[in-house]
């Protein structure tokens, strides 16, 4: 700061600046020319190399067996339970419905105090449920509090802080009381519930983070304190929950917005979807990024990735597409080998968020169409 | 035949790595369908054997399980390890089809069973009566849970496809019997969406997936419901995988704690009978909770008479009360009745449901009202009666096939192409396939839309027929199987039938179709004759049938309740907050509640101080410059002593020791950026060295050349005056200074507000217009323009606002913001920049936009003294006005436009130019003086006038399209 040395001028100062950001350039050219020259290979390069075969599927093997309809306005985020199979939707007619994906029954319909939500998770144990949005504050509902005189469930916790819309929201797994938002101020904050505050901050104005929104976390499932954030700034980041001045990593690659980030099953790879069309996988320890995924259509324009997921092998990454395509990847052989947007009973729009189920048995897809859709193997003839 | 589930899934999810065995079970759950002939799976198939022996009369098993406790070293204790997955895949190679496909569907089928019947029966009785017969039932539920796997044990032994169950299930097994012993019992009545779930606490999901297999086998969703009251014990008690760790008893009381504190959640209101029928005496008291009181009038008279009065007979005219039946004369009725703002109700039924048997009364007027009343008043309160919320069917009072209706599937239901028609409470049944409709027990009385997403699944005894012939799984009556004979569908051999929508049909179990039901013209006409219903012609084309559902998913009533929204946006600083408090103040009559005006009280003490802060840092600086102007010229003539040395170290703008403290320790607090923290608590502390600080000359110097002051921001000069004021603990910020103020509305995110437009004085426009105008909901959302102009990604979510106003401050031309990378740009040019953002968002490409040209009153001021060519973009505006004509040496200023409206005119131009050539659409342009609550009144109504003209538009040819162009309208104040 200028104040410890106040005989410095602000044209020397300003002077200082730019040859530092010159440096600073030249270090992350340099480190990006290092790394280029040792990714000798590709994932898919190396497992073609090792001789696998692409995984096939039947026609039965991924189908449509359930349609979720009630929401009026576009599906945002979804979530599923951990333990049970019901899954929590967030759309714009200002609703959080909480489904019972057998049965597609709604077991609960929540009005929320603002319509704009963004994103919703179900706690680890399944008993609350959160969401935030454009009104920056990340609203908890317990599923078990009564309702009020409306029937509405009332909000049981609101965590403020945010200074920007809150783009995505993660329970701090196996814990209730913990939550990581990420957030349209930059920055991503971990949540203690039970007193409301903020734990800590990661990034922002002080400190070595995203430069842009943060539009997706995702936490690390087998070590609950890393997680990775997506961001407008185009880079992916890499945070460990008790050293929240800096970053971990930071991951470049990506020439557009990262709108999705999801930790591979593993914990040690993470998947990132982009406004750029492509999804990549970078390697945590190495921070190397394996491979690409990118699909060129005829027009040689890819539409952007909304959202992704993997399987819970990691064989399968499923990738949502603004013009309702929904690749499935193999993840090794980067081959797209199904495209749920051109089987039966697709969505109509875009695919805004997809969440596997905890026991990778479902896939659910959020759709700008109002509807969510379950995939998953069908035997048979398909559902009325 | 399916291929062999467990393992196909395994390869297709799972290739990376061995799938957990959990996951193999678990997998065949969703594919299953509706049909019962598609349960291949041979988990379910020995699943569905055990149906007939559970479907007895449940006292029996009752009094078999009466016996000790079985052994606990039951299936569950083994747990399924990986080696355990080639078993499931053995289990699918045993060629189960052709032959075990009889025992699933016999059991459901027969109509003799004494179970059907039984649920039939209850499902007559009155609520008082089901929970009665709960109460007995509640004896017999008293079997442990263990007993019922020993069944189930026997059960696998007396057949022999079981045995596959048994390898398979060693954690399942138990959920099965549960399932079975649920099947028998059959007395639960709401839909209870929760308790399904609740059945989850099971632990495996296996359990609802198994139930699922009874569910699309066409017949059990009574089994399905209850299954879930064992599992719900489960649940109650721990989250234990198995339940048989504790005796019945204690599940009961746990129930009863948990109906005690009311922690349910409101998709289920009515599933409570059912639960406390463990404990007797609990059920009357949540009867009175969920059964609406039918109200009683207060008093009664003798027969006929008015019931306020009690004069009259029943031959004198009365008009009666919706809710409570009450009576009154044309004498009494308008003071019993007030102003009936729910329609024709009490005073005291105010807010109570109406008597359903008035349903059909709802919004017809009777002649005594008409009389009393003048016709406008008259046609309010219909309205009000018939579109009040209160007054609507309530959707739980429907049950279609046995599950009483959510609010957004009766909204579907009413909104269907088909609707049922004049839709009254009671339990109905309804062929999702077909469309068939009916009340629940007797044949179909219409056909409406197909395919809704209502109620549960169809039972097969909905329509309580005998005659073993089934429609998509119901058992038709005798009548319509008289129908189908007579059109021509062979029946023998009671063969089950999928009967589309078109009516076309086909045998369960075969692909192709089989004719068409109502295709021949006869049939339509055995129909009428049988009373049955035919597919209307709408219901004939399908095709179009999704797209009118989704374009009409809103009931009638709230049509008028509808709300339009404005979106609000413009760059920083150009007065949106303004606007928007703006709103508030004019349209609410409470714009900010308590709490806000305490929050906004801090908010502005905090801001108060950030500008004394500006003030004193300025200070700081003028006071170097005056130092340092000094020196300079002492050193350039060193001859001349000036001043005097003390003036070395004072200047005009000193201040003595203690503001000096006071103010260095303020400056640190605000580059520390903990001003927010430690402001508004420390008020009352520094309240009087404000005081003192305000008054002291040096700080006045400084205001004086406060245009200096990058940082400081016009509307401080507002508050600096009144800093004294504010700063007292006792504060209370009137509406001008929330107006004023800066932060108030929250700056972060997005801040919304509903008003109506209040109603203007009859005599200026229609009666009736205004009337609608009133209805109609105005929400103005404003959002923060941090991060619109790059990544505009939720401006997505605003697709459905009715129009954005774009908000600009004229002021900005001559305004400067440096960005991150030093260079300095124009504020309007920014705000050009933002301007094309938002035009071109394909969000809104159909959007109508209204330009706020904000603070025309800085405008006019700073426009005298400040070229407008000072912005790049405004270099060819040359004002005519500076040219006075010869001949005319009077005051001609009165007569042209003023320089501040030709440069304002010509700033709407420029932007309707650029609009025009972005969009090839016509912008409307209001100017505005944000803190003149005409001025925005003003345009917020003029943006009601373009919404309310942007609907009639269609119905108005192109020339007069024109009236609402630029010249016309741009300038309407």
């Amino acid at each position: 700061m200028s104040l410890s040395q106040p005989k410095m001028s602000v044209a020397e100062l300003k002077e200082r600046h730019l040859a530092a950001t010159d440096t600073l350039n030249n270090l992350k050219q340099r480190l990006n020319h290092t790394r280029r020259s040792l990714l000798d290979t590709d994932l898919a390069g190396y497992a073609r190399s090792q001789g696998k075969s692409p995984v096939t599927f039947g026609p039965t093997d991924l189908v449509c067996c359930r349609t979720l309809q009630g929401h009026t306005g576009k599906v945002y985020s979804l979530d599923w339970t951990s333990e049970r199979n019901r899954i929590v939707s967030a759309s714009q007619d200002g609703r959080l419905i909480v489904w019972n994906a057998l049965t597609r029954q709604k077991i609960h319909a929540i009005k929320l105090p603002c319509a704009w939500v963004m994103a919703t998770a179900f706690s680890p144990t399944g008993q609350s449920i959160t969401c935030g949005g454009l009104d920056s504050v990340c609203s908890i509902f317990n599923l078990n509090s009564a309702t009020d005189k409306d029937g509405n469930l009332p909000v049981s916790r609101t965590l403020c802080g945010h200074k920007g819309y809150i783009s995505s929201c993660q329970y701090v797994p196996d814990e209730d009381t913990h939550l990581i938002t990420g957030s349209g101020d930059q920055t991503c904050v971990l949540w203690d519930i039970t007193t409301g505050l903020k734990t800590s901050v990661f990034g922002g104005e002080f400190q070595s983070g995203h430069t842009a929104d943060v539009l997706s976390i995702s936490i690390n499932e087998s070590n609950s304190r890393m997680f990775a954030s997506g961001s407008c700034d185009t880079t992916a980041r890499l945070w460990d929950t008790r050293m929240a001045s800096r970053a971990v990593r930071t991951f470049h690659g990506h020439e557009g917005d990262v709108n999705s980030v999801k930790l591979f099953p593993d914990g040690n790879r993470f998947g990132t979807g982009s406004e750029d069309g492509t999804c990549r996988l970078f390697d945590i320890r190495t921070g190397h990024q394996l491979q690409v995924y990118c699909q060129k259509h005829s027009d040689n324009e890819t539409p952007p990735v909304t959202s992704i997921t993997f399987s819970i092998s990691g064989r399968l990454l499923f990738a949502g597409y603004t013009n309702g395509d929904c690749y499935v990847w193999d993840t090794l052989l980067a081959k797209v080998v199904l495209n749920l947007g051109s089987l039966q009973d697709s969505h109509e729009g875009r695919i805004s968020c997809l969440g596997l189920a905890a026991d990778g048995s479902a896939l659910c897809t959020g759709s700008w169409d109002t509807n969510l859709k379950i995939w998953a193997f069908g035997g048979h003839r398909r559902m009325i | 035949m399916a291929p062999p589930p467990l393992l196909a899934i395994g390869s297709s999810f799972y290739p990376f790595s061995p799938p957990p065995t959990t996951i193999a079970i678990r997998v065949p759950s969703f594919p299953l369908s509706h049909t019962p002939s598609a349960v291949k799976l041979g988990i379910f198939l020995s699943l569905h054997s055990h149906i007939p022996l559970f479907n007895g009369p449940p006292v029996s098993f009752a009094l078999e399980y009466d016996g000790p406790p079985l052994p606990f070293d039951l299936p569950r204790a083994v747990p399924i390890s990986v080696d355990d997955i080639p078993v499931a895949s053995v289990v699918s190679q045993v060629p189960l089809s052709d032959t075990l496909s009889l025992p699933v569907v016999q059991p459901i089928v027969a109509p003799k069973n004494p179970t059907v019947k039984f649920s039939k029966e209850l499902r007559t009785l009155g609520s008082e009566a089901r929970v009665s017969k709960e109460v007995e039932l509640g004896s017999e539920r008293t079997v442990s849970p263990t007993s019922v796997i020993a069944f189930e044990d026997r059960v696998s032994q007396s057949n022999n496809v079981c045995e596959l169950s048994g390898e398979l299930s060693s954690s399942g097994a138990f959920e099965f019997s549960n399932v079975n012993y649920a099947s028998g019992e059959f007395s639960d009545e709401g839909g209870s969406s929760r308790m399904l779930e609740e059945s989850r606490g099971a632990g495996s999901s296996g359990t609802v997936e198994f139930c699922e297999s009874f569910d699309k086998s066409g017949r059990s969703s009574s089994a399905l419901r209850v299954s879930n009251e064992l599992h719900q014990h489960d649940w109650a008690s721990t989250e234990s995988v198995l339940s048989l760790e504790y005796p019945s008893t204690r599940v009961s009381s746990l129930k009863a704690e948990d109906c005690g504190d009311a922690r349910r959640p409101p998709v289920v209101t009515f599933d409570v009978d059912s639960d406390d029928a463990l404990d007797g005496d609990f059920g009357d008291e949540e009867e009175a909770v969920t059964r609406p009181l039918k109200r009683e009038p207060l008093t009664k008279g003798k027969k006929g008479s008015c019931y306020r009065c009690f004069k009259g007979n029943r031959f004198t005219e009365k008009e009666v009360c919706l809710v409570c039946d009450a009576k009154y004369c044309s004498n009494c009725v308008l003071r019993a009745m007030g102003s009936m703002p729910e329609g024709r109700k009490c005073v005291a039924c105010i807010g109570f449901p109406i008597d359903e048997s008035k349903r059909g009364n709802l919004g017809k007027c009777s002649r005594m009202l008409k009389r009393l009343l003048n016709e406008l008043e008259v046609r309010q309160i219909m309205k009000a009666e018939k579109f009040c919320e209160v007054n609507q069917l309530p959707p739980e009072y429907i049950f279609v096939n046995g599950k009483p209706l959510a609010y957004e599937e009766l909204v579907t239901l009413q909104n269907c192409p088909n609707p049922p028609k004049k839709l009254k409470p009671g339990n109905y049944w309804y062929d999702k396939v077909s469309g068939l409709w009916g009340k629940e027990g007797q044949k179909p009385s219409r056909i409406i839309s197909p395919h809704l997403n209502v109620g549960g699944p169809i039972q097969p005894d909905a329509s309580n027929g005998n005659t073993q012939v089934f429609i998509n799984g119901r058992e038709i009556t005798k009548v319509e199987l008289r129908m189908l004979q007579l059109a021509g569908v062979q029946c023998a051999g009671n063969p089950h039938f999928w009967v589309n929508e078109d009516g076309s049909y086909q045998e369960e179990g075969q692909k192709n179709t089989r004719g068409y039901i109502w295709g021949k013209a006869g049939t339509k006409l055995v129909c009428a004759f049988l009373s049955l219903p035919v597919p209307s012609k709408s219901s004939n084309s399908h095709g179009e049938q999704h797209s009118s559902l989704s374009s009409k998913a809103v009931p009638d009533y709230l049509d008028h309740a509808i709300i339009q929204k404005l979106l609000l946006v413009g760059c920083s600083g150009s007065g949106t907050s303004t606007i928007f408090k703006q709103a508030k103040i004019l349209y609410n009559s409470v714009p900010f509640s308590d709490d806000e005006r305490e929050n906004i009280k801090l908010t502005i003490q905090s801001n108060v101080y950030a500008y004394l802060g500006v003030l004193l840092e300025g200070r700081e600086r003028f006071e170097d410059e005056c130092l340092g102007h000094l020196k300079k010229w002492q050193s350039s003539t060193p001859g001349n002593t000036g001043p005097g040395p003390e003036s070395d170290e004072k200047t005009m703008y000193s201040i003595g020791t203690r503001l000096k403290v006071f103010s260095d320790w303020l400056l640190k607090t605000m580059v520390s950026g903990k001003l927010d923290a430690i402001f508004p608590a420390a008020t009352r502390e520094y309240a009087p060295l404000i005081e003192e600080l305000w008054n002291d000359a040096a700080i006045k110097a400084t205001y004086a050349r406060r245009s200096e002051l990058e940082m400081l921001p016009s509307v401080a000069n507002y508050f600096l005056e009144r800093a004294v004021k504010i700063l007292r603990t006792d504060y209370e910020p009137s509406d001008l200074d929330i107006l004023y103020a800066e932060g108030v509305t929250s700056s972060n995110g997005l801040a919304c507000v509903e008003f109506s437009f209040p109603q203007s004085s009859p005599e200026e426009t229609g009666e009736t217009a205004d009337l609608h105008d009133s209805l109609i909901r105005y929400q103005l959302i404003r959002v923060h323009a941090r991060g619109l102009g790059e990544n505009c990604k939720w401006l997505e979510m605003f697709e459905d606002v009715g129009m954005v106003i774009f908000c600009v401050s004229l002021s900005d031309y001559d305004q400067f913001t440096v960005d991150g990378n030093g260079c300095s740009t124009n504020k309007m040019v920014l705000s050009r920049k933002f301007f094309e953002a938002i035009v071109t968002h394909p969000t809104f490409e159909h959007m109508d936009f209204l330009l706020i040209l904000n603070k025309v009153d800085q405008f006019e001021e700073k426009i005298e003294q400040v070229p407008l060519t000072k912005c790049d973009w405004f270099s060819d505006f040359h004002p005519t006005i500076s040219r006075p004509r010869p001949n005319s040496n009077s005051n001609s200023i009165n007569h042209n436009p003023s320089l501040g409206q030709l440069g304002s005119h010509y700033i709407a131009v420029k932007f309707k130019r650029l609009y025009s050539s972005l969009t090839g659409r016509k912008l409307y342009v209001s100017v505005v003086k944000g803190l003149e609550p005409g001025s925005v009144d003003a345009a917020l109504k003029y943006a009601k006038e373009i919404l309310k003209w942007s609907e009639e538009r269609p119905n108005f040819s192109s020339s007069e399209y024109s009236m609402y162009s630029m010249e016309a309208s741009s300038f309407s104040h």
